[in-house]
């Protein structure tokens, strides 16, 4: 159930991603769905579980048409992001604002690990004006989206939990 | 912070198998086996999502199976107007089958086979790639290293092709690079995609004759793959000051509008030779002005009457 949940809401951001999110005539770029979708999942489940989540769901948005770079850049950029994320599963009363906060430096961190990564094996597509641009934009845009993503992609994967599993006592 | 040295220990081995992928997909270059799954299970999925997104997206398929098979034009014009007929247009619907009429009448002129597709999906990662994925694979008979049309000039080119989808790199990206001509004084040179930065143009040649205005078609790649000849990419905006370099370098303006592609062509066969200019908009056009009326009166004359037989008809 647990596992459902996550892998519908990740397809579900993989595909709304390519097929609408991107053709919208957004200027200067795009929100990254998936990584707050990420976010969200490990900021429920914590470190171990996040890591793995972004790991699988980078995977994916490595090999989904129309992507066409080195498979496993995304993979290695969610993983880490993931498991950032769900250092903070603690937090308990977190508030909307560093809810945002999380989701800010993550949506940076994704898209600086990709960029890193990608100067590392010489992508020509990797440049400081590319990278300034990205980052701008995804991040801006992501913490448009964070406030009504977030709240229900946790409620949903809280609500899948095993009874008692999370709960603080 | 619950159990984190195991979470540690995860995070370890999944950055470990990331590297490993990056490292494997790195060397064997494009077409790994990972990607070829992503096609097939993935293809399908988007094709699927972007019917249910663009209603249209069914008919322009079928219409896509019709004409790979060799129809004329102007079959598929009657076709279209039957088509036409049958459904209640939106608006959105009608600048589709106008770009489809477009595309169809580019192909036409060119004696170019093609099989139409429609764009299901674009750009990949994070705002870095300019590709699209498009509704026509390898069972269409579309291979990689293909160019890609649509009415108003050069797309692209295939790069992964699926069973049923393809991914083709469009001229936008940074990585992409073709062959151009320029129309008035038929030098040659390369036509580069610079992301958010426009399109550029090198001429090969130290030559100070380029100006703007002057209009570019692709150049022939060796046994038309990726790119066929004569298919329009755009005009010369400024020719950039590039004192004490070898070539010079100038602005491009793409014909194709890369932010609204939808229908497109994937020249699977062409003519033997395709006459010279002959796919560019009529001369006279310095702006794509309402008020056509006017200019259809006054050069239907040469452009209607000088198209019917364009050259050796070697398609096959």
């Amino acid at each position: 159930m647990r596992r459902l949940v996550a892998t519908a809401f990740v397809l579900t951001a993989l595909l709304v991603q390519v097929t609408i999110v991107n053709r919208l005539p957004l200027p200067d770029g795009r929100p990254d769905l998936l990584v707050v979708v990420v976010v969200a999942l490990a900021l429920v489940r914590g470190p171990e579980y996040g890591a793995i989540v972004g790991f699988a769901a980078g995977l994916a948005a490595d090999v989904i048409p129309p992507a066409d770079h080195t498979i496993g850049r995304l993979a290695l950029a969610y993983a880490i992001v993931g498991y950032a994320a769900g250092l903070l599963e603690d937090a308990e009363e977190r508030s909307v604002l560093a809810t945002v906060l999380v989701v800010a430096a993550c949506s940076a961190a994704a898209v600086v690990g990709y960029a890193g990564v990608g100067a590392l094996i010489g992508d020509e597509r990797v440049t400081v004006e590319a990278l300034r641009n990205s980052l701008v934009a995804t991040v801006i845009y992501d913490v448009v989206l964070a406030p009504f993503v977030v709240p229900v992609v946790s409620g949903a994967a809280r609500r899948a939990e095993p009874a008692g599993y999370g709960v603080r006592p | 912070m619950r159990d984190s040295r195991r979470a540690r220990l995860v995070l370890a081995l999944l950055l470990l198998t990331a590297f490993t992928l990056i490292t494997l997909d790195y060397r064997a270059g494009s077409g790994g086996p990972l990607r070829s799954i992503g096609n097939a299970v993935f293809g399908p999925v988007e094709r699927a999502a972007a019917a249910v997104v663009h209603p249209v997206g069914s008919f322009f398929s079928s219409l896509g199976h019709l004409s790979s098979y060799k129809s004329t034009n102007a079959k598929l014009r009657k076709q279209n107007q039957q088509l036409r007929e049958q459904l209640r247009l939106t608006d959105g619907e009608r600048a589709h089958l106008s770009s489809a009429e477009k595309l169809l009448d580019l192909a036409g002129r060119a004696q170019f086979r093609i099989v139409p597709a429609q764009v299901v999906a674009v750009e990949g990662a994070l705002g870095f790639e300019w590709t699209a994925t498009i509704d026509a694979g390898s069972r269409d008979g579309i291979r990689s290293n293909m160019t890609v049309v649509n009415g108003d000039g050069l797309v692209g080119k295939t790069v992964h092709v699926g069973p049923t989808t393809s991914t083709v790199l469009l001229g936008r990206d940074p990585k992409f690079t073709a062959g151009a001509r320029l129309e008035r004084t038929n030098e040659i040179g390369h036509v580069d995609g610079g992301g958010r930065q426009p399109m550029t143009f090198t001429l090969l040649g130290s030559s100070n004759t380029m100006k703007a205005g002057d209009r570019l078609v692709s150049f022939a790649s060796i046994a038309n793959r990726p790119f066929v000849a004569e298919v329009p990419i755009g005009r010369i905006v400024k020719v950039l000051p590039t004192p004490g370099q070898l070539f010079r370098t100038a602005i491009v303006a793409p014909f194709v509008d890369f932010t609204a592609i939808d229908v497109v062509g994937v020249v699977v066969g062409q003519p033997r030779t395709v006459r010279r200019d002959s796919l560019l908009p009529p001369s006279p056009t310095p702006t794509p002005s309402p008020s056509s009326s006017q200019s259809a009166g006054s050069s239907s004359g040469t452009s209607a009457g000088s198209s019917p037989s364009p050259a050796p008809s070697g398609s096959g």
